[in-house]
């Protein structure tokens, strides 16, 4: 519709009219994409429109002309030039681009519809204001009049404006500056909004600079296979460039014996599943075989077609030799703890035998020639056989420890505790009548033990609350509650008790708080307590104080 | 030891001591040989030199002439499961090993009861 208009440019420079009053308008609008545009125009009397009060600048640069006398020798029609003029000022006011004026100073002199619906402002709330106040960069905007006074013409110049609800657009401003007779006069300025395609931008560098970034291998390839793209870590961990990969099937990274791993990853992709966390060998470039845990998942275009696989690859290799190694020195510790329960069982077991021989035959030595050899000869006869059926003792317990430790430790069937107690005090039958011990119980639950095991703790518990007496008969109580997941059982005395220092001790292999002759025992007793609580995922500890009993504490699964 | 419980117990009879356990395989292999008898009780402990005393039970209970015998297994294991197999394998009796004289001297008290049996079946 501006071919007329355009028509009387008829090719010549344009030129600033002496009159005011004869000039008429002509604007040469070029979109030259979304991105940029490029604004020439021809303007009216505009020292009269920039100076209008600012209460009545909301009518834009197009002031009504006059007088529409011919400017380029062909005199159009007053009427006709006066719609144009109309016309004109409609499509620049309303025009979906923003456009402004600013003065020399920075005084914002015009702007159009699109300008102020881009920032959010009403006319009174904008021009007449200072550019530089809505710019966030001050030093952008300086630079920008600056640029714009020395006459240049700036294109595409980055900036950003704050709006009237606070958010930040980021334009691209195009201005050049309209002089009347060398003066500045005012801008003419194009404001294009790339907010969005900047915010994509920014969305797409930041995932390129974390693709490129990681340190793992993060490759895309096509559903033929072939590499479509190769990040950094793919070149740190496989070694080859961008260049010697990109173009290339996805195979040359699997060694031979793993080659047939790729059909098969590439039609579960193309079935649009995922494989994850898959480990597996590749080769690098320099032939070594690495362990790597893939994560290859479709790709799949606007319309939800799978077109790709995007694969992640981290190279475990690593991981995977430490976690071997722990294994195998897991296995060397339990094949050396094995070793040495067995040693110890086999020592006592071994040692055991000449030992009795030496027990019996002393005693034998003693029965043939008691009163033969003189009273030290049958006292040094003594010492023998006490000395060797106290380590005959120590052996049997130390053996019973380490077949508590080596043996397999899965008691399937439940028993009466009850029915345990009562066989374990038939045990002691011979020492509860020589004490006057009074043993009571409350009602004991079943539970899941070896019969001969818990024979052996509340033996070692109750012999113990026995031998270990004060000055009055020994008050043993044997009790029960349900804790939780588990059953805490309880043996308390009216004992000699234990100085709290010694209650971890206590529990230690051949540990003793006190001489043989004042307490006979191996000192191992608690410690086969503890080896077979603790293989049944229980715990074992004491709480006692000096002169004022025990009480041994022992838990058991329930 | 063994010697000594008879002795305190007067049981008659000759007493073969035996070392180890390819000796006495040896002479169960030379009872089908020679014109011997199998010992009426045989004693024997699990744990020998050279072969085990578990083999030992097993030639014993495979030989003809043995099936008479008595065997009674003198062992320092205290295991259910040792007790349970040398009985499974044919041993009549088994005795753990006493520490204290008194109970080894007993022993020949057992084994006179055990000798006079398998003399007089009837009684």
């Amino acid at each position: 519709m501006y071919a007329s208009a355009l028509g009387e440019h008829n090719g010549e420079s344009p030129r600033i009219p002496s009159n005011p009053s004869q000039i008429s308008e002509t604007l040469i609008l070029i979109l030259v994409s979304t991105f940029r545009l490029s604004l020439t125009y021809r303007t009216g009397p505009v020292t009269i429109t920039t100076r209008m009060p600012i209460s009545s600048r909301t009518t834009g640069p197009f002031e009504p002309i006059p007088d529409s006398g011919a400017a380029h020798g062909v005199a159009p029609a007053l009427g006709n030039v006066e719609q144009r003029e109309k016309e004109l000022r409609d499509f620049i006011e309303n025009v979906a681009v923003p456009l402004q004026w600013v003065g020399e100073d920075g005084t914002i002199l015009w702007a159009n519809r699109a300008e102020m619906k881009l920032l959010g402002y009403a006319p009174e709330e904008y021009i007449g204001r200072n550019i530089a106040e809505f710019h966030i960069d001050a030093a952008v905007i300086e630079d920008i009049l600056c640029r714009l006074k020395k006459g240049q013409e700036l294109e595409g110049c980055q900036a950003r404006l704050r709006c009237k609800d606070g958010s930040i657009r980021h334009v691209l401003i195009s201005s050049s500056v309209y002089r009347e007779e060398g003066r500045f006069v005012h801008t003419r300025c194009v404001t294009l909004d790339i907010t969005h395609q900047r915010s994509s931008t920014e969305v797409y560098e930041r995932l390129a600079a974390i693709v490129e970034s990681s340190d793992d291998a993060i490759v895309s390839k096509d559903l033929h296979g072939i590499i479509r793209s190769w990040n950094r870590g793919a070149q740190r961990i496989f070694g080859y460039t961008p260049e010697e990969t990109v173009g290339r099937h996805i195979s040359m990274l699997a060694p031979p014996e793993h080659a047939d791993e790729i059909p098969n990853i590439l039609s579960r992709i193309a079935r649009g599943e995922r494989v994850d966390h898959y480990e597996t060998k590749r080769k690098t470039k320099d032939g070594r075989i690495l362990t790597v845990s893939l994560t290859v998942s479709p790709i799949r275009d606007a319309t939800g077609t799978v077109v790709g696989a995007s694969k992640v690859a981290r190279d475990v290799t690593e991981r995977v030799q430490q976690e071997q190694a722990l294994q195998d020195a897991n296995a060397a510790l339990r094949r050396a703890n094995s070793d040495l329960q067995h040693f110890a069982y086999s020592a006592s077991h071994d040692l055991q035998e000449p030992l009795r021989m030496v027990a019996t035959y002393s005693e034998l030595l003693q029965k043939r020639f008691g009163g033969k050899l003189g009273p030290a000869g049958d006292e040094y006869i003594g010492y023998t056989v006490r000395g060797a059926l106290r380590m005959e003792a120590l052996l049997r317990d130390l053996r019973t420890y380490a077949q508590v430790s080596t043996e397999e430790y899965e008691p399937t069937e439940e028993l009466e505790a009850n029915d345990v107690l009562k066989k374990a005090l038939a045990n002691l039958e011979g020492s509860i009548a020589e004490t006057g011990a009074q043993i009571t119980s409350t009602d004991l639950p079943r539970i899941r033990i070896y019969e001969f095991q818990l024979e052996q703790i509340f033996q070692n518990l109750i012999g113990n609350a026995i031998r270990y007496r004060g000055s009055d008969p020994p008050r043993i109580h044997v009790a029960a509650e349900r804790q939780h997941k588990e059953w805490m059982f309880s043996v308390r005395d009216n004992g000699i008790g234990i100085d709290p220092r010694y209650k971890e001790q206590v529990f230690g292999i051949f540990k003793r708080l006190h001489s043989a002759a004042d307490y006979p025992g191996t000192g191992m007793g608690l410690a086969i307590c503890q080896r077979i609580i603790e293989r049944l995922g229980g715990r074992i500890w004491v709480e006692s104080e000096l002169g004022q009993g025990s009480t041994f504490f022992f838990t058991v699964p329930s | 030891m063994i010697r000594e419980a008879l002795a305190e117990h007067n049981v008659e009879g000759e007493l073969l001591v035996i070392s180890d356990g390819d000796e006495a395989i040896r002479f169960l292999q030379n009872l089908d040989a020679q014109a011997i008898v199998c010992p009426e009780l045989v004693i024997l402990d699990l744990n020998l030199p050279k072969r085990s005393g578990r083999e030992v039970l097993e030639s014993i209970r495979k030989n003809w002439k043995c099936q008479d015998a008595t065997v009674v297994i003198l062992s320092s294991s205290e295991t259910p499961e040792d007790k349970a197999d040398a009985l499974k394998l044919g041993a009549h009796h088994y005795v753990r090993k006493p520490s204290r004289l008194a109970e080894f001297l007993d022993l020949g008290a057992f084994f006179k009861q055990i000798l006079a049996a398998s003399r007089n079946p009837g009684s």
